[in-house]
């Protein structure tokens, strides 16, 4: 910074010139400028939608039709709905098995994937691409190819001794295929989390180490705690994430929910309410219901934070 | 990593909770009233968009059509789209939400009332007689397109039940094949018969999977007994005993393992035990003959009527399908209705779609057909079956599409034996309830 530039600073003081107010507003619209397309984007695909789905919550809409305000009636339905009720425990299911077990997996193969070897770069490639492709519909369909009677898991688990048959078409074993694909796609977490570990300070092992910690207690001790901002990050992440779970469902099940309802999610049946019962209204009340449900549990695991997640920069 | 980031990525995420789900605007369509019944101008260029359900077959046999259509018409380009069946309804009810129908769509009489009461679909009626010409379709057929909006689909054809049964898998059975003139009970004892034969074959071969599924043989069924099904209000006309006493009917069957277990249909989807030849015997519409063969690679695949009912008839009725129908947002009705007239009358058009759609509606669709093949077979199915064909189709409900997937979903459920027959009926009388109301 030259002398010239700081100069007019000491003699303008606390408030800043008419000049400098009309450049900053002039930067201000240049900033807005440049948000439009996004903005325009925002409100036209996101929020619009949104306050029209809000008001059809409230309404009976077949879609045919004209909405016809109906109050809370939606809300109100759902809680007498066999099948509401159903989809909420087996989302519940999956995002209380299945996030926990896909965020261990990320962070062991992080840990893996940290540790100094020949061919690293190669190995962190190989271990993201099934998230690549993880949400698509192909994998979806292998998934049940590999899934079903005499396919790839049958026949190997059969050479075990373990005859499971299909899982594709047995209630009970299409939890554990769903929550395998989830945790197959480890990629995002994963790579989330290597970037947190080449954060924490090697001199902290190094000390740790002179005092004498092994594996373990460098583990709970150093890596944990330094890790937990991250960790706070990708379970928020991956819980918001998995009650989400759409396309592998859809696919699997043909959009049914099927074999008796064991794989119907939460977002499935709202397409289903909306797009083969032509029940709009309804549909939009369990999108608005999934927010807020979506959002409580957001807010808890905030609350619950201050408790157990270290942020290196905060002076507590 | 900071506090901030994550609450900030966290809004994101949430919000794109938020799009999951989103209707259209409420757009009222303008009451399908399009009047005058103009005729088509050769010179002028046109575009129409046209869809249909179905497999890739069916979609080579519409584009022939709609070759032979360019000729006589070189002015209109025909847009062709089709899916499976679900999908199917999926994007037309959000195109209805959006007034952007297609111009023609193939039409079932499950979904016409929704479509048609609400003015989404075309009133045909100014056009008949002129660019549409359904001189050759009986009355009672043409009723079946017909509300009070007008005529808002043209039926393509007709498809009546059958019991379908595949010879080989009956030879390798050991076993009679089924009786021309079975009764209900009958049937059941014979596929008792063929799954006691079946169980030490590899791999287990079955006569027959859960027919009680079925919505439409539940509805053949209540018709033979001469009991109501839909009041002409749209009401449920039936009773949750007449639905226990069907439902009934496999209850030993299904805790034997009688009937093709359920986790096998579930995984051979979208064939079924009937196509991989392991189930010797199947009802469904005598349209489904060449698709089975296809299916299946079977020499041949025979055809019997339905049971008798107990009063010794088998009270059968032919169900109108494939109609045509134009979207009421259509800005070429008439270029619309010549397209629909050329399918619906065309013989060559018949002779392309064969029996796949069913037995061609009209006189000048079947004259070309071919006198020998699948197109026979089940031309002489409907022949020797036009005795017992003295029912009319019921009036399907606005929501039955909704019912009958409700049926088919409860079913699987029941053969999983996860709920019971009264469970079954408890919840589809919930369920019908919200759906017709």
């Amino acid at each position: 910074m030259t002398p010239e530039t700081l100069a007019p600073a000491k003699v303008a003081a606390p408030r800043p010139s008419h000049q400098k107010r009309r450049a900053r507003a002039a930067e201000t619209r240049a900033g807005y400028g440049f948000l439009t397309p996004w903005l325009i984007g925002f409100f036209l695909l996101t929020v619009g939608p949104m306050a029209a789905s809000l008001y059809l919550s409230f309404t009976d809409y077949d879609l045919f039709g004209a909405p016809e305000f109906i109050g809370l009636e939606n809300y109100q339905n759902l809680f007498d709905d066999p099948r509401f009720r159903q989809s909420v425990v087996v989302t519940v299911t999956y995002v209380v098995i299945g996030t926990p077990i896909k965020l261990a997996a990320s962070l062991a193969v992080a840990m893996l994937l940290n540790a100094k070897r020949k061919g690293l770069g190669f190995y962190r490639s190989a271990f993201y691409a099934p998230s690549l492709i993880a949400a698509s519909v192909s994998v979806a369909i292998v998934w049940k190819a590999m899934f079903i009677d005499d396919g790839i898991v049958d026949q190997v688990l059969s050479l075990f001794g373990i005859r499971l048959g299909g899982w594709v078409g047995n209630p009970d074993m299409t939890m554990p295929m769903f929550v395998l694909l989830a945790v197959w796609a480890f990629g995002a977490p994963m790579v989330i989390f290597l970037a947190g570990l080449k954060q924490v300070p090697q001199e902290l092992y190094e000390a740790a180490e002179m005092d004498g910690a092994g594996k373990t207690r460098k583990f709970i001790n150093i890596t944990l705690p330094m890790l937990s901002p991250v960790i706070f990050f990708n379970l928020l992440m991956e819980t918001i994430g998995a009650f989400q779970i759409f396309g592998s469902a859809f696919i699997i099940s043909g959009g049914t929910g099927g074999p008796a309802g064991s794989t119907l999610f939460y977002t499935l049946y709202l397409y289903i309410r909306g797009f083969t019962d032509f029940k709009m209204g309804y549909a939009s009340a369990m999108a608005w219901l999934l927010v807020i449900v979506v959002g409580i549990i957001t807010v808890i695991f905030f609350r619950t934070s201050r408790s157990w997640v270290h942020y290196a920069g905060d002076s507590k | 990593m900071t506090r901030r980031t994550i609450r900030f990525a966290a809004v994101g995420a949430a919000l794109a909770l938020g799009l999951t789900a989103c209707g259209g605007g409420g757009d009222e369509g303008d009451d399908g009233a399009t009047g005058g019944g103009g005729t088509v101008d050769p010179d002028e260029e046109i575009t129409l968009t046209v869809t249909w359900w179905g497999n890739d077959d069916r979609a080579d046999r519409y584009n022939q059509a709609i070759e032979l259509f360019n000729e006589e018409y070189p002015n209109i380009t025909i847009n062709p789209n089709f899916s499976a069946w679900p999908d199917y309804w999926t994007a037309r009810a959000t195109e209805a939400a959006g007034s952007a129908l297609p111009d023609v769509m193939q039409m079932d009489l499950a979904y016409i009332s929704q479509f048609g009461s609400r003015g989404q679909l075309l009133d045909l009626d100014p056009y008949i007689g002129g660019e549409l010409d359904v001189s050759g379709m009986p009355e009672s057929l043409l009723a079946a397109g017909q509300l009070e909006a007008g005529t808002v689909g043209i039926p393509q054809s007709t498809n009546t039940l059958a019991l379908f049964y595949n010879p080989a898998v009956v030879t390798q059975l050991g076993i009679e094949p089924p009786a021309n003139d079975l009764t209900w009970d009958d049937y059941d004892a014979w596929i008792t018969q063929a799954a006691e034969a079946g169980a030490g074959l590899d791999p287990v071969l079955y006569g027959s999977g859960d027919y009680t599924g079925v919505f439409w043989l539940f509805i053949q069924h209540l018709v033979q007994e001469g009991n109501e099904v839909f009041t002409a209000d749209g009401e449920i006309a039936f009773t949750e005993d007449d639905m226990k006493e069907w439902l009934n009917r496999t209850t030993d069957l299904r805790a034997d393992g009688s009937l093709f277990p359920t986790e096998r249909t579930v995984q051979l989807a979208p064939l079924g035990g009937f196509t991989v030849n392991e189930v010797a015997s199947e009802f469904s519409w005598d349209n489904f003959l060449a698709g089975y063969l296809a299916d299946s690679g079977a020499e041949s695949i025979e055809m019997l009527p339905m049971p008798l009912g107990s009063s010794g008839e088998r009270g059968m009725f032919q169900k109108p399908s494939m109609l045509l129908s134009a979207g009421s947002n259509t800005e070429h009705p008439e270029a619309a209705a010549a397209f629909i007239d050329f399918i619906t009358n065309d013989p060559a058009v018949g002779a392309i779609f064969g029996t796949s759609r069913g037995v061609p509606a009209t006189e000048s669709a079947r004259s070309e057909l071919s006198a020998e093949g699948t197109d026979a077979q089940v031309i002489a199915y409907e022949e020797s079956v036009a005795d017992d064909i003295t029912e009319s189709v019921p009036t399907l409900p606005e929501g039955f599409g909704s019912i009958e997937a409700t049926w088919l979903r409860l079913a699987e459920e029941l053969g999983y034996g996860q709920i019971t027959v009264d469970e079954f009926v408890e919840q589809w009388f919930a369920e019908a309830e919200s759906a017709l109301a």
